[in-house]
C-alpha cells in the first residue's frame, strides 16, 4: 500500500512531494464501477481511463505484488486526484478549524487527508486504508519539519523544499507511521 | 576532504594562550571586563559541518529577550540602508512592509506551532476578531514583549480595523526628519500583521499611521483595511 505526499504553498504550487510505500496490510476499499468496466486496453489513454475509473485496483495487481503499470498508481493520475481534492479542501477548510482535516475527499480506492498550517499552506496525503492517528502523528512531524524549514530566511513560501536533511526526516516519519 | 585543516581553524585567533596574555595587558587584570565568553566549545564539530535547522530545538526558550540595543541597532541600518534605495515616503514604508511581511510569516507559523505542537488537534483561527485579538495580544507578546495598547473598530468604515501602540519599541529611537513627517517605521509592524493576516486567510491592506496624542507622543495606529471578500465571508459565517 502506497502513500502520497504533497506539500503545496498558498498559491497552490507544489513545493515537496513523495511516494512512501508502506509494507503494513491494505484493509482494501472494493470499487463498484471496476469491474462493470469494459477493456481499454487499446486506447491510448488507457491508463488513465482505467485509473479513474477504479479499475485497476482490480484488476492491475500482480502476483509478486512487484510493479503496477498503468491503473491508479500513475503518478499524473496521483497528482491529478492531489489537485481535484483541493476544492474540498478549500471548503471544508473555512468551516472547520482544525489543522487536520481527516478524509476530506475520496476517490476511488484513494482517501485524502490533508493538514493546513496557520499560514496556509497545505499538506496533502493520498492514502488507501484507514489509519488516522497514523496519520495525524505523521502530519505533526511534517509541520515541525515545514516550521523549520520556514524559519529559514532564504526559504519563501513559494520555494521548493530540496533539504535532503527534510526528505530524510519525512521518510523516516512515514516509516513509522503509516 | 580535499585540503586539510588545523583541528579547530576559529580557536587559533583566540588560542588560550593569547587570551590570557590579553587579559595580563589588561588595566583591571579581570576576564568579566570582556564580554565575549571563553570560547571553549564543549563538544567540537568537525570542521566544514555546520549545524543543520532540523537538528535544532524550536520550542520555547526560557529566556526570550532579545537585546533591545542590538535590535535598535540593525532596524536603524535596516531603515537607512533601505532609504538609500528608495525614490520617497511611500515607496520607503512599502519596502519596510515587504520586509516585515517576510517576518510576519514565520512569525506566524512559529507562534502557532510552539503554542499548538502539544495539543490533540491542533486549532487555526477562522474567524475575524478572535484573529485580530490574538494579533494584539500574541503576535504582539511574541514580538515585542508586551500585548498592544488597544484595537479599535473604525466607526465611518466597517472593513477597518486599528491597532493601536502608544510606544512602539522599534521606533524607541528614531527621529523622524521634519521633511518625512508621514514616515511611520512602524510601517514594518504593519508587514508583520499583513502577513499574519494573510496567513490566516484574511487578505488586507495594513499600514502605519502617526497618531501622537499629549501623553503619547510616539503613539502608532496600524490600519486594517479588509478586503471585501472577508466581511463577505463573515457574514456568511454569521448566519
Amino acid at each position: 500500500m502506497s502513500h502520497h505526499l504533497f506539500i503545496l504553498s498558498p498559491s497552490d504550487t507544489p513545493i515537496y512531494s513523495l511516494t512512501h510505500s508502506s509494507s503494513k496490510p491494505v484493509t482494501s476499499v472494493s470499487s463498484p464501477l471496476a469491474s462493470n468496466l469494459p477493456t481499454w486496453s487499446t486506447s491510448a489513454f488507457a491508463g488513465t481511463l482505467t485509473a479513474l475509473s477504479g479499475a485497476s485496483s482490480a484488476s492491475n495487481h500482480t502476483a509478486s505484488g512487484g510493479v503496477r503499470m498503468g491503473g491508479g498508481q500513475d503518478r499524473h493520475v496521483i497528482q491529478m486526484i492531489a489537485n481535484a481534492s483541493l476544492d474540498a479542501v478549500e471548503d471544508v477548510m473555512r468551516k472547520e478549524n482544525t489543522m487536520y482535516l481527516k478524509s476530506v475527499d475520496k476517490f476511488n480506492e484513494w482517501t485524502v487527508s490533508a493538514f493546513i498550517t496557520p499560514g496556509n499552506t497545505k499538506f496533502l496525503l493520498l492514502h488507501e486504508g484507514k489509519n488516522d492517528d497514523g496519520i495525524k502523528s505523521f502530519f505533526t512531524d511534517v509541520w515541525e519539519l515545514y516550521v523549520k524549514t520556514m524559519l529559514n530566511p532564504f526559504h519563501t513560501a513559494h520555494t521548493l523544499i530540496k533539504s535532503p536533511v527534510f526528505d530524510t526526516r519525512v521518510r523516516q516519519s512515514a516509516k513509522k507511521y503509516l | 576532504m580535499a585540503y586539510s585543516q588545523p583541528q579547530h581553524p576559529r580557536l587559533s585567533v583566540l588560542s588560550n594562550s593569547s587570551a590570557s596574555s590579553v587579559d595580563h595587558l589588561s588595566p583591571t587584570g579581570s576576564a568579566t571586563r570582556f564580554s565575549l565568553p571563553p570560547t571553549v566549545p564543549t563538544s567540537p564539530r568537525p570542521a566544514g559541518v555546520r549545524p543543520n535547522i532540523y537538528d535544532r530545538n524550536i520550542t520555547k526558550p526560557r529566556v526570550l529577550d532579545v537585546s533591545g540595543a542590538a535590535f535598535s541597532f540593525m532596524f536603524a541600518e535596516i531603515v537607512s540602508y533601505t532609504q538609500k534605495r528608495v525614490a520617497g515616503i511611500n515607496d520607503l514604508e512599502r519596502r519596510l512592509n515587504t520586509l516585515g511581511y517576510r517576518v510576519g510569516m514565520r512569525v506566524l507559523e512559529l507562534m502557532t506551532w510552539r503554542a499548538e505542537y502539544t495539543s490533540k488537534a491542533p486549532k487555526r483561527e477562522i474567524r475575524l476578531l478572535p484573529a485580530l485579538m490574538s494579533i494584539q495580544t500574541q503576535v504582539w507578546r511574541a514580538v515585542f514583549g508586551k500585548p498592544a495598547d488597544g484595537i479599535q473598530k473604525s466607526v465611518e468604515n466597517a472593513d477597518e480595523y486599528m491597532i493601536i501602540d502608544n510606544d512602539p519599541s522599534i521606533e524607541r529611537h528614531i527621529s523622524v526628519p521634519k521633511d518625512m513627517k508621514q514616515l511611520s517605521c512602524s510601517s514594518f509592524t504593519a508587514g508583520i500583521v499583513e502577513a499574519v493576516l494573510d496567513g490566516l486567510g484574511f487578505p488586507a491592506r495594513v499600514t502605519a499611521h502617526n497618531t501622537p496624542s499629549a501623553e503619547h507622543p510616539t503613539k502608532t495606529t496600524i490600519l486594517i483595511k479588509l478586503e471585501k471578500s472577508v466581511l463577505d465571508r463573515e457574514e456568511i459565517i454569521k448566519q
